[in-house]
This record gives structure tokens, sequence and C-alpha cells, in this order.
């Protein structure tokens, strides 16, 4: 019997691993209950159509932009246009666009927390105040006039994101019946600001250039000739136009592709790499749990022409608008930025505040004594190039960006850059696809939001 | 006002209180949903404490005293004598074997020795012992020329330790059982405020019934002087939960699940009072091997397809699964006495029982279930034979079978492919699971109340799915509550082994108790997605009627192993008659360790 007592262990081996399965699951539920109540099927937060129909979604100033109505059916903001200029931030009733507040905040709106699950005695879930104003957005998406892109704003020292656009779009009160390969949908459901990539062009060339000031000690004192072609290893690199004689403040300003395809070719490919992957241009971050997009700078199989062209944000190169204005802010901002948020916070029908802001900082960008020359040298731009006047009461630095995308197509309008105002701490992207020429296109969007955010109209 | 009219009063005066404050019952279920952990907490810790506690101090049943003038207590009805140190009775001399002898006392206090092929052999009164000889108290009992007396114990002795025994009582159901009452009555009505207007009258009145049958009970077995209800106390807890479900998925299978569950109870007692003689199990064993084939067979020839598996015998509008009840004739037939281990050592016709069984559980499609058989065997097997290396061998052939198994049926696969990517697959493969986990997490730690879940309305919710139906509507606490009951009964059945009498008991309670553990961990493991879903049931609460029969029958295995004074019905209280004994001759001295604990 003795031996027996003693083989019975094995019983407990079998309860042990009951018990360890347990505490996985509970441990799983921990972590993923939030993601498990967002399904759809789910009956307690979600209405017969799939419709999340519980919380509402507002903007920084209580505009209330979504709701549940009695029935749990999904409503939105009476007006045609704030609906359109806040569909990717708000999301779509069916959930289709999984960057909208409706999907990646459904725990938060639903008030589902792990210990009392998704009940609440009212059924009406919370209220979610995101970091936006819907006026800025409107403003974004009337500028953007119908064209496709993405405009977004925010506060490099606090993070909050107060304008995110993205185009094409649709008004979710009615929403449209898209079929499949419709050019006038193309990517509707993307959020191109958080979740695409775009070739960069010309606004490359700040990192580029954070790259040579650290790594090129003559550079302030040289000078170059641009005949608006440069032979850059096999092959040339050419201008729209010949640049003539100038210094690298001049090179910038006048988006001299020659000089910074020299710059890049003398860096080389893996200075060049590990300065796009400083700038945080091909990693992920992480916007109040929304994962952005990563872009790409892949100079492996690049020749000498490809890594001059990849220098001015050509070859291969590929960015996300949300990345490219956090390394704004962090050019602005001495080298590090806050990381942008969406969520400014959650109240519950009592009025708690459920999920307070807390501010998050990016790691080193780039360094401060370069950062400041970059700004510098940006803010040149705007004075010599883009013309101060559009852009009244602003200390403004900015980079124009003309990215060639092939295809017959026009260009990729870009035009980034930052406020060095004290009372207007803002980085901005500007994207219109096929937009034609970056500084005259994307530069006058950009133009009215910043006027509205800083003068007010 | 009449008896048989005295729910439909109680239900319609509920509904007309609710009807005219709406607000009472979402009040109701705000409040009662904290209630009922705590109250879980309250009826399970105790009992739950109770099982994991218990001291198990051997019985003693004889003496043996030693040349060296030791005399060595045996505690168990089966007894090895040898000199390996995992003997029941060491006997450190060279010329006795490692196990020399088995001594084996019958249910009428007659005892029996059985030569285990030893090399000095065994004699009794100096006579050689060919195989086995009856060994009478005062006999001399020589192993190997090793020579010790079997001596009876003194009736003061037994009476003693009675006490001593006795002493250390299982915790008092009636307060557990007053708290489960309450528990029962705040579930009714919170399933006929989830019910609403058209709460059907089941509801009161097959709780009515639970609560009457649960208190009939235990106060038939007090009466009968048994003190243990932990087991009971958790199987009718269970049970509560299992009414609950059912009546969220389908108020009008209420009296279906309740007649299971008085049929289940009967077939506990009848089983736990059959096993109090030892004599008649041996017997029946090889009854039950074939009742479990015939069984599984029966479903092969007659079984359909419910869900994909063909384990389904539907009789004159029964449904019946056979193989609920085959579970229970299986270890039956696998557990087994002291004296048959070593007199036929090898597991040959355990085997074929189980080839059988798990070839027609194969051929039927239903691989949870032959899982459940394939891993009771490896505990019967590693506690008859304590042998790794052919149960590895086994293993690895039952492994190989499964591939052939796949190789000529390659769809089974199929169910396996969505493992571990059920939110990939969320409308096709993954879809029972995603929604168990949906529905789970929205249940929170405390459930949203009995009844208002709409997991039920997911197919096999109430069977698969119950552990996602428990997390919904009653919470985490509560589930992993159930959980942790069934991971108690393991914990009991093998503590028991020490005060064990037979290793029929004891191998039959790990048996059963591993059974449900496994079967516990494919169920609940299965609906969420950390284990392939394979479609077993929850012991005790997933709705259906076989299920609860067996599980229930299960229980009458870890009953039966239940030695603590007077705690299980499935043991015969000691008989007064006993006292014949008295002219037998007894040890002489007194040893000191039972007024030490008498005193505790």
């Amino acid at each position: 019997m003795k031996r027996i007592e003693k083989r019975a262990g094995v019983c407990l081996i079998l309860a042990a691993a009951l018990v360890l399965g347990l505490c996985f699951y509970a441990l799983r539920y921990v972590l993923y209950g939030g993601k498990w109540v967002s399904l759809a099927a789910n009956r307690h937060l979600y209405n017969s159509a799939g419709q999340l129909s519980v919380g509402r979604v507002l903007d920084r100033d209580g505009d209330v932009l979504s709701w549940a109505d009695e029935d749990g059916n999904r409503c939105y903001y009476d007006g045609e246009t704030v609906r359109k200029a806040t569909l990717h931030a708000v999301g779509d009733a069916s959930g289709k666009i999984g960057t909208g507040a409706l999907v990646a905040f459904a725990d938060k709106l639903s008030g589902y927390n792990p210990i009392t699950g998704a009940y609440s005695l009212q059924g009406t879930g919370n209220d979610l105040y995101l970091t936006l104003d819907a006026r800025y957005n409107y403003i974004a998406y009337n500028a953007l006039n119908g064209r496709k892109g993405a405009v977004g704003v925010y506060n490099y020292k606090t993070g909050e994101i107060l304008c995110m656009v993205s185009a094409p779009t649709f008004d979710p009160t009615y929403p449209p019946d898209i079929q499949e390969g419709d050019e006038q949908y193309d990517g509707v459901y993307l959020n191109r600001f958080l979740s695409g990539t775009f070739v960069p062009g010309s606004v490359f060339k700040t990192v580029t250039l954070a790259a040579a000031i650290e790594n090129i000690p003559d550079l302030l004192d040289r000078t170059w000739t641009c005949t608006g072609s440069t032979q850059v290893g096999e092959g040339t690199v050419t201008c729209p136009s010949a640049h003539g004689e100038m210094d690298i403040y001049g090179a910038l300003a006048s988006s001299c592709n020659g000089v910074f395809a020299q710059l890049a070719v003398e860096l080389g490919p893996d200075v060049m790499a590990a300065y796009a992957e400083k700038a945080g241009l091909t990693s992920s971050y992480q916007v109040s749990g929304i994962s952005t997009a990563k872009g790409r700078f892949d100079l492996s199989s690049a020749t000498v022409n490809d890594q001059g062209w990849a220098g001015v944000g050509q070859y291969s190169d590929a960015v996300n608008p949300c990345a490219l204005m956090v390394y704004m802010g962090a050019v602005a901002n001495g080298g590090k930025a806050a990381v942008p948020q969406l969520v400014l916070r959650t109240e519950n029908s009592l009025g708690w505040n459920l999920s307070p802001y807390f501010k998050h900082s990016t790691g080193r960008l780039i360094e401060t004594d370069t950062a400041e020359t970059l700004a510098d040298m940006m803010a040149n731009n705007v004075t010599e190039t883009y013309g101060a006047t559009r852009f009244p009461n602003m200390d403004i630095c900015a980079k124009s960006g003309t990215a060639e995308v092939g295809g017959g197509k026009a260009p990729n309008a870009w035009f980034t850059g930052f406020l060095r105002n004290e009372d207007a701490p803002y980085a901005f992207v500007v994207l219109v696809e096929n937009g034609g020429s970056g500084a005259d296109v994307a530069g006058s969007v950009a133009a009215q939001v910043l006027d509205a955010l800083v003068n007010g109209y | 006002m009449n008896a048989a009219n005295f729910p439909q009063t109680l239900l319609d005066q509920l509904t007309a209180l609710l009807a005219a404050n709406p607000e009472l019952g979402a009040w109701y279920t705000a409040i009662v949903r904290f209630v009922f952990p705590v109250l879980a907490l309250l009826i399970l810790i105790r009992t739950i404490r109770s099982l994991l506690t218990v001291p198990h101090v051997p019985e003693v049943w004889a003496y043996l005293t030693l040349p060296n003038g030791a005399s060595e207590p045996l505690t168990h009805w089966e007894n090895i004598l040898g000199r390996a140190p995992a003997s029941d009775v060491v006997l450190g001399y060279p010329t006795v074997s490692r196990q020399h002898a088995a001594l084996i006392r019958a249910e009428d206090d007659s005892w029996t020795v059985y030569d285990l092929d030893s090399k000095g052999g065994v004699t009794v009164n100096g006579r050689e012992v060919e195989g086995q000889a009856s060994v009478a108290y005062g006999d001399v009992l020589a192993l190997g020329g090793v020579e010790t007396v079997l001596l009876a114990v003194s009736q003061e002795e037994l009476e003693a330790r009675r006490k001593a025994r006795k002493a250390q009582r299982p915790v008092s159901p009636w307060l557990g059982l007053v708290l489960l009452t309450v528990f029962q009555v705040l579930t009714a009505v919170q399933l006929i405020v989830a019910e609403g207007q058209g709460a059907s009258v089941a509801i009161p009145t097959t709780y009515l019934c639970l609560t009457a049958v649960m208190w009939a009970y235990f106060m038939f077995m007090r009466a009968t002087g048994r003190v243990g209800f932990e087991m009971e106390t958790i199987a009718f807890f269970l049970c509560t939960l299992s009414l609950a479900v059912t009546a969220s998925k389908n108020p009008g299978g209420l009296f279906k699940q309740f007649a299971a569950i008085l049929l289940g109870l009967t077939l506990f007692v009848v089983l736990g009072v059959f096993m109090r003689d030892l004599k008649r199990v041996k017997k029946i064993r090889w009854l039950m091997a074939a009742a479990a084939i015939c069984l599984l067979g029966a479903t092969l020839v007659l079984g359909t397809g419910l869900n994909g598996a063909k384990n389904w015998i539907v009789l004159g509008g029964m449904s019946f699964q056979p193989s609920e009840i085959a579970k229970i004739c299986y270890i039956f037939a696998g557990a087994a006495t002291l004296d048959r281990l070593f007199r036929k050592r090898n597991l040959g016709l355990f085997i074929v029982l189980t080839g059988a069984c798990m070839g027609c559980l194969a051929i039927m499609s239903d691989f949870g279930t032959a899982a459940i058989f394939f891993a009771a065997f490896l505990v019967i097997a590693y506690l008859r034979s304590g042998d790794w290396a052919t149960l590895g061998l086994i293993t690895a052939a039952g492994v190989g079978a499964a591939a052939v198994v796949v190789t000529l049926k390659p769809y089974i696969l199929r169910r396996f492919a969505t493992w571990g990517h059920a939110w990939e697959y969320a409308s096709s493969g993954g879809f029972q699971q995603t929604r168990t986990m949906s529905a789970a997490a929205s249940g929170g730690l405390v459930g949203v109340g009995a009844g208002e879940g709409w997991l039920q309305r997911v197919s096999a919710a109430e069977t698969d799915l119950v552990f996602g139906m428990l997390c919904e509507e009653w919470g985490l606490i509560i589930a992993a509550l159930a959980v942790v009951s069934i991971v108690t009964l393991a914990v009991f059945a093998v503590r028991s082994c020490r005060a064990g009498r037979s290793s029929f008991y004891t191998i039959a309670a790990c048996g059963a108790a591993g059974l449900m553990v496994v079967q516990t961990c494919l169920n609940v493991f299965g609906a969420v997605d950390i284990l392939p879903l394979t479609g077993v049931t929850f012991p005790f609460v997933s709705v259906g009627g076989s299920a609860m029969m067996g599980s229930w029958g299960l229980l009458a295995f870890l009953k039966a192993t239940d030695t603590r004074q007077n705690a299980s019905f499935a043991i015969r209280l000691p008989s007064r008659k006993q006292g014949k004994r008295l002219a037998a001759p007894v040890r002489s001295e007194e040893s000191g360790w039972e007024e030490g604990d008498e005193e505790a």
C-alpha cells in the first residue's frame, strides 16, 4: 500500500496542471480581456448589427462626435463635414476602420474592467474625450479640398494630437457602398496618418542633414555648385533646375538633390541607416495603444546611385506621417518629444476619470546641438523659400517635399515642421497624395490649419 | 393554497412585484452578483479546507510482533511485508526478500498470507505455505526464517482509537447547507428576474425540489450516523450551477436536468453501498469490464451523431450518452486488490480492455472521451505497476495509433487547425472559442447575473462551453471555484491513500479523480483556446443527463476511500459484534501513543 500511496502522486501532477492552466487563463484574461470583450458578437456591448451600442466619443471641447441612441444604434455629429473630417478618429459603425475610437478604444467606451466586466447598471458606457479639436479637423479637411492625404498636428511638449485627418473619407451616417478597386475610396478604411507609409522625398533631407552635421566637420564651410544634374556613382541625380552655387543653408532651402545625394554617399549606407533608425522613422509608436506603421530605409541591395537617391528620400524609402511629425517635434524640443496620444480622458456615468492622461516621452531622436542647428536651417527655409508672410505670428521651421511616386502620377506633396512659439509648441505634417509641389499645395494646407491654431480663426 | 400550486403562486407574486417596480429587478441583480461569490466562497472554503487538511490517521487492524520485540501496526487491509523500504512492514533481515509476502485482511476479520515468490519461503506455525494460507490471531508467521506473530487489537485500544479518530470530526455540514440553500433561493429569484414576465414555473419548482432533495439526503445520512458531507456539498453546489445554466439556456429542460441529478444521486448511493463489501466488488469486476465494452459497442451499432461525434443513443425519445456510464465501469474494472496485483503482475487484460474502449471511441470520432479514457488508463496503470518504461511504450503506441487514425481520417485534423489561433478564425473554426472568451471577459470577476448572458445562444454553450457561461453569468471567481472543487477532489483522493484499506479503493479513487481532472482540463482549456476544443463535459456542471449521472458515479469511488471515522456511507460502521474477538490473544504491553491522541 505504501508503494501505491507514492504512485498516487501522479494525480497531483494532473491537478497541478489544471491549476496552472487556470492561472494561465486568468493571466490572459487580465491582459487581453479588454480585447476579448470588443468582439462585435458581444451582445453586452454591441447591437445585432455589430455596432458598439454603449459609450460616447467627444472631442477635447466636449463636442459629442458619436453616441448610441436608446435602441443602441450609433449616431454621429450633426454636420456632414465634421463627420467626414473625424471619421478616422472616431471610426465607422461597422468597425471597418480598425484604428477608430469605436474599435481601438472599445474597452474604454464600454467601461469594461476586469473586476466588474462589461456590466453597468444603466448600460450606457463611458464618455471618451479625444485630444482632437473637431474644428481643426474641419479646417484641415476643407483645406485638403477633396484630395487624398493626411494632416496631423500635435503638441510636442504634452503629446496631445490636436488635428488628425485622413482622406479619402466618407460620411459614417450614410456609409456608401464601396466596391473593390473604386479609385474614389482607395484605402478609405486606412488612417493614412497612423497606418500609412509614403515615399518621403525631400522631407527626408532633414535626416540626411542631421547625419551630415554630426559626421562631416567642415559641412558649414563647404559650398556646392548645382548644374541640375550631378554624377553620383554609376548614374546621375537630377534637380528640377540648376541651383547654382550655395552653402548648406542654401542647399536645404532650395532642396538640392545633388548636394544631399553626395552627402548621403559620403556618409555611407550604415551611417544613414543608423540615423533613419535613430529618428524613429523605421520603428512603430504606440499612440494610445494604436501601433503606427513602420517606415522603411533599406540600403541592403542599393548601388551607390541608389544610396544617393535614398538620401533625398526617394529609392525605396517610406515614412509614416505620424513618425515624421514626432521627429519634427523632437527637433523642436531639443532631441526628445512627447509620444503622441489620442485619448484625453474617459469619464464614467459618475464623472470619474478612468484613464488619466500621462505624458510619455520618446527616446533621443536627435542630439540637442544638431537639433538646434537643423531648426535654424529649417527656419531659414521659410524665410528664404516658402514665405514667412504665409504663417503670421509663427516662429515656424519647416521642410517641404515633392516625392516622385512614378507610374506617371503627380508627385506627393509634403510639408512638415514645427513652431518654436512658447505658447504654441506644435509639430505638424501634411501629405497631399499626387498633390504636386510640396511647398505650394501641402504648405497652404498647413498654413490654414496652423493659422486657426495660433491665431484662432 | 395546496403544495402543488405553491411554486406557481410564488412565481406570480414575484413577477407581479417586478412588473410594479421595473427598477427592482435591475437593482436585485446589481446587488446579488456580489453576494453570490461571497456565498460561494463561504460554502466552499470551509468544505475545501476540510477535505485538504484531513489528517487521515491510519486505522490499525492488527499487530505483527517482530523478533526484536517491537510490534508493527498493520494499518491497511492489504499489507506488503519485505525488506524494501517501501514495504508496509519493513523486515530488515538478509533472508527476507524485498517483497516477501502480502498479508491481507478480509471483511470478516480473517487474515490470509500470500507468498510473493520469495526466496526464503513463508511458514505458518511451522507449516510451509504454498501460494496462500490463512493466518489466525496468535499464529507464528515466519518469513525466510524470521518469525513474527499476528496479534489482534484489544477491544480497549480499539475503542480508544475510534474515540481519537472520532475527535477529528469532519467539518459540520449544516452551516454550508444553510448557505447553499440561501444561494439556491437567490439563484432562483435571479433567474426569474432575468426571464421577466414569461418566467417558467419550472424555475421555482426545480430549485425547491433540489433544496428538498439535498436536505433529505443530508438528514438521512446524518440519521444513519455519517458525519462527512464535504464531497456532497461540493457536488450539490455544482449541481445548483448546472440548473442555473440549464435555466439560462432552456428553462424547458429543467425537469430533465433535475431528474438527472436525482438519478445521479441514486447511482452514487447504490454504488457507494455496494462498494462497502470488497468481496462483492471483486466478483463484479469482470461484469463491469464487459459492461464498459457493451456500452461502447452498443453505441457503435445504435449510435447517432450529434455535433460530429457518433456517441449518442436515442431510445424512445430519450437521448443517452453511454460513454459517460462506461467511464464508471472502466474504472471499476481497472482498479484491483493488492493480492491480485501481485499474483497477476502484468497489465495484459487491462490493456486489452483499454484498447477495446479506445477503439470504439475512435470509430465514433469521440476523441475528447478517448483522451479522457487514456488519461484514466495511465493513472490506473501507473498505480498498479509503477512502471514508467512500460507506460512510456504504451503512450508511444497510443500516439502512433492516433497518427494512424489521423492519416486515415485527415478531416479530423481540421478541427485542430484553429487551435491557438481562434481569433484569426473568429467566424469559422474559432467561432465558439472567441464567443466564449468574449462572453467570459464580459462577466468580469462577479458575472452579469444568472440568465442575463448571451453565450447561451451559441451551440453547445451549456456543455462544451459551460466554463464560458459560468464566467459570463457567474463571474471568474465562481468559475474558478468550480475548477478548484474538482482539484480538491483529486487532492483528497491522493491524500486518502495513507489510510486506504484496500488498493482497490485507492486505485479507483485516484483513477476517478484523475479522470475528472483531465475532463475538466479539456473542457475549460478547450473552451478558451488553450487546448483544442474536443467537446467533453465539465463534471457536475455541464447540462446533460448521462454526464450528470457519470459524475455522481465517479464521486462514489472517492466516497469509498474516505476512511475517516463514520464519515462515509460507503464504508460500514464498526459493528458491535467485534467484541467477540476479546477471546483472541492480544498484544500485552500498552504503547503510549493513544493517550497522547486522546488528550489532543
